[in-house]
């Protein structure tokens, strides 16, 4: 390098200073990308680092032992008792009810995509399926606790519908599209040449894909459900509003109709009413950092599996697997085992006796007539099964927009959108919600815009794959499965009470930023990796420097994919309750704020409000409901059509 | 022909999209034999070889018209059950494709979804194939590892057992070489030299020496169109038309 400098030197005298300060330019922009890059792995150690401060107190005072094992949680009884164990058997118990709804479902679904659906079916389905990623956490919590656990309550005879068995479901149903699009895709990716080889041998279509197609694909459908657990255990608008939260341990413990608690509607529910610094304010830290941790290896693990199938599709389909052959077969097998336990559990707890019996005999008949149908009859009663998973999944999408649709429309009007509140909101209007909202979403994208471009930039344009991006992109993919309370833990213990900003605007875009931080980062790398490497040769071969093809090459026609990227953050930060709950928002301010250091109203924590708290807001409670549906989904739907516009475009 | 045909079609045409890519095809594959099909690339050979167990229904958007008969029955008669033809008719890829299964598994895999269920008789199967295979002896103290563990030659024959396995009547090979080295395809074509006592093969091949070497019949195509079909010898010492003489003598393709 010094002696090519020389050479510039002897060779250009006249220009050599601009040469060496051209040189200095590089280098500092250089750096600069790679200090927005480093600060996701830093916003990482900052949260543990805080939650750790504030938390680790409780874990000396109370000892960790006594901690997680404790039967009992009354931190405000006389003689508090600091027991996390019955949250985190709810927090388990509820996610694996989720599950048992969620899998059979979404696997269903995705190999009706994947493998049966036409082309134009798919067309419907695979928006649909996005749709459903798109309904903000706290507009399900709303359908739960009005619908729900209404249904709940009349079918079981109950006093209340407010179970685990709401809550699962619920979690069921949010856990959906993760799992359905991560599974659709690892089916699809399946080679080619393992289905032709099947069929070739005379195998139906059924067989080829029971029997190649999903164990071919049981990695990826493995991370899909990881991913899926990972979104179950962090979700906490949803789950608090239809769990009945009471900290206990069902009695006995399959009881799926007894309400319970989880770690995150602990957060949710407790963080609001504690004083800052004393014992209970620590527990709750406590709790955070266990809940941190559970998190941390759930999608760790996923992405760790994704991956390492990634690198194995590079290297084509000589892979090896991760596990042996051999192994992955007898999983399957004895996995098949707990499955049918489960299901009978289920069966016999949930279902009308009639419907057991049913499903019993039709189980009975599967399982000793088998070898007498042909493979054409179970073909057909599979592809029943697969067809009326990918209905369901439709059905639930159906049912929700309907309920909100319908029942919102009659509040809106003129004065709704454009009127402050009246009433504790049983009157007046939404709009310095709406505002509050729009401002909250804008703040955060200018904070996380700039830093997660740049972080792009450096991830793809300035280094090759090694140690320092590995630690980038794992802090990422950490950042990424964070669960959103614990950002709004973190907001309120670091930017308003440390910072002494106070709960504000600000601290609730600079959460909201950090949140969808890893959003941006994303997009723009797959928007920057989508640009032919031909280009940038072609620049640097003409003598320009890297920033200057950087940004005269690379980044223009990777614009509209930042630009997707953004909308989807927005719509993203502008459904979410958890982060801005004790960090900006207040739940009536007649007047729009003057100044980014106050606090403001925002759509989703108004819905949770009259939702929980205000009686006979009827109304208004689906009225702010739908205006908040509405206002996601249409960023999503201008993300899309923007996406779309340009691909068209770049095909010519 | 004198000997009695196992596959006959009666001109057979084939569009993908609305392009023509089979052009009146009339021949008919003798049994008990090797059959070769050769010709450039893109002249329809792979296409009518996946005619034969119509793999070519995979396919959105293929038109076939004309007549394709397996043991003087239409492949194409309503109520043909495509599963039952294709147990009958073998197929081997041009690039090994085994399933990322055990090698035990993927031979296993056939009698299985045909309903073979007894542990012995699949173990027995499984020998039997991957003997007849000739690689038995490489493979049989590990069975149990993965297919994917194997060379491109080993897979190449472990895919041969698969299709074995299911005792087909016919087999097709779709340049089963092309993705081998020298040494592998002496192997595979030595093995098809064996297979042809009880099975009949037809070979799709780029490689003219194979051709000759390996195949008691060839049919040369051209664009679509079958130009010339014959006993070997005849083929490559005698061509009737003036394309096939061409091609074989290397003046195109």
């Amino acid at each position: 390098m010094v002696k090519f400098m020389k050479k510039m030197h002897g060779v250009m005298n006249a220009s050599g200073n601009t040469a060496r300060v051209s040189f200095l330019k590089e280098q500092a922009i250089k750096t600069v990308f790679f200090f927005t890059a480093l600060f996701a792995v830093i916003v990482v150690l900052f949260i543990l680092l805080f939650l750790l401060r504030d938390g680790y107190v409780i874990f000396e005072k109370v000892g960790v032992l006594t901690l997680l094992s404790g039967a009992t949680w009354a931190p405000t009884a006389v003689e508090p008792l600091y027991g996390i164990f019955p949250l985190i058997v709810g927090t388990l118990l509820v996610t694996l009810g989720a599950m048992v709804f969620a899998v059979p479902l979404s696997i269903g679904c995705a190999i009706y995509i994947s493998e049966l659906a036409s082309p134009r079916v798919k067309q419907v389905l695979k928006p649909a399926v996005e749709l459903l990623a798109g309904i903000p956490s706290v507009v399900y919590g709303f359908f739960g606790l009005i619908v729900l656990t209404s249904f709940i309550r009349v079918t079981f005879d109950l006093p209340t519908g407010e179970t685990w068995l709401a809550a699962s479901v619920l979690l069921g149903i949010m856990a959906l599209p993760t799992i359905i699009s991560v599974s659709e895709d690892a089916i699809s990716s399946v080679p080619h040449e393992y289905k032709e080889g099947s069929l070739a041998i005379g195998a139906t279509r059924w067989q080829t894909i029971s029997l190649v197609l999903v164990p071919a694909a049981l990695s990826g459908i493995a991370a899909a459900i990881i991913l899926g657990v990972g979104r179950a255990i962090g979700e906490t608008m949803a789950v608090l509003m239809v769990a009945g939260n009471a900290a206990i341990i069902p009695e006995p413990f399959w009881n799926i109709l007894s309400p319970l608690r989880t770690l995150t509607a602990t957060l949710g529910i407790e963080m609001g009413e504690v004083s800052v610094g004393g014992d209970h304010y620590r527990a709750l830290f406590g709790v955070a950092v266990v809940l941190l941790i559970i998190t941390l290896i759930i999608n760790l693990t996923a992405v760790a599996i994704l991956r390492h199938l990634k690198e194995g599709r590079k290297r084509g389909i000589t892979r090896k697997s991760l596990v042996s052959a051999y192994t992955q077969e007898s999983f399957v097998r004895f996995a098949k085992f707990p499955g049918f336990l489960i299901a009978l559990v289920f069966l016999f707890i949930v279902a009308p006796l009639w419907l057991a019996v049913l499903l019993l005999l039709a189980g009975v008949i599967w399982y000793f007539g088998r070898d007498r149908l042909s493979q054409k009859y179970i073909q057909a009663v599979a592809f029943t099964f697969v067809v009326a998973a990918a209905v369901i999944v439709l059905a639930i999408l159906v049912i929700i927009l309907q309920d909100i649709i319908l029942n919102g429309l009659p509040a809106l009007s003129w004065e709704f959108l454009t009127q402050p509140p009246k009433d504790l909101g049983r009157a007046g209007g939404i709009f310095p919600a709406i505002i509050g909202t729009l401002y909250l979403v804008m703040g955060a994208i200018a904070i996380a815009l700039p830093l997660g471009v740049g972080a792009a930039i450096y991830l793809v344009e300035y280094t090759r794959e090694g140690r320092i991006t590995r630690l980038i992109r794992t802090g990422v993919d950490l950042l990424n499965g964070t669960p959103s309370i614990v950002f709004g833990l973190f907001g309120f213990a670091f930017i308003v009470l440390y910072l002494k900003i106070g709960v504000s605007m600000l601290a609730g875009q600079i959460t909201l930023a950090l949140m969808v931080l890893p959003t941006v980062i994303r997009t723009t790398e797959e928007a920057l990796k989508n640009i032919p490497q031909s280009l940038r040769e072609g620049s640097l071969a003409l003598g320009a420097t890297r920033w200057q093809t950087i940004s005269r090459v690379v980044l223009p026609p990777a614009v509209p994919g930042i630009v997707t990227g953004a909308i989807l953050s927005i719509g993203r930060a502008a459904g979410e309750t958890a982060p801005i709950m004790f960090t900006a928002v207040v739940f009536s301010s007649r007047f729009l704020p003057d100044s980014v250091f106050q606090p403001v109203m925002a759509l989703p924590y108004h819905l949770f409000i009259l939702a929980t708290n205000v009686p006979g807001a009827s109304t208004n409670k689906y009225g702010t409901a739908l205006v908040l549906l509405l206002l996601v989904i249409g960023f999503y739907a201008v993300a899309i059509i923007v996406r779309n516009h340009f691909q068209k475009k770049s095909r010519g | 022909m004198s000997e009695s045909a196992i596959i006959t079609t009666n001109d057979v045409n084939l569009w993908y999209n609305g392009k023509r890519a089979l052009d009146s095809v009339s021949m008919s594959i003798p049994k008990n034999k090797v059959t070769a099909l050769i010709g450039p690339s893109g002249c329809g050979k792979s296409t009518l070889l996946r005619c034969f167990n119509r793999l070519n229904d995979l396919i959105d958007h293929v038109k076939i018209t004309g007549e394709i008969t397996l043991d003087d029955e239409n492949i194409h008669a309503l109520g043909t059950d495509v599963v039952m033809l294709r147990k009958k008719v073998g197929m081997v890829f041009q690039k090994p494709n085994p399933f990322p299964k055990s090698i035990y598994e993927n031979v296993a895999y056939g009698p299985r979804v045909h309903g073979v269920k007894d542990k012995a008789e699949l173990d027995k199967i499984v020998e039997q194939s991957l003997r007849h295979a000739a690689i038995w002896d490489e493979v049989k103290d590990r069975l149990n590892d993965s297919a994917l563990g194997l060379s491109g030659g080993q897979q190449q024959r472990l895919c041969i057992a698969r299709t074995l396995a299911v005792e087909p009547e016919v087999i097709l090979m779709d340049e089963p070489c092309s993705a081998l080295d020298p040494i592998a395809t002496a192997k595979i074509e030595n093995l098809i030299e064996l297979l042809k006592q009880d099975y009949t093969v037809i070979i799709v091949t780029h490689n003219m020496q194979q051709a000759a070497r390996v195949s008691d019949y060839t049919g040369f195509m051209y664009l679509g169109k079958l130009i010339e079909c014959g006993k070997t010898v005849q083929i490559f010492e005698h061509p009737k038309e003036e394309l096939t003489e061409n091609y074989i003598t290397g003046r195109f393709g």
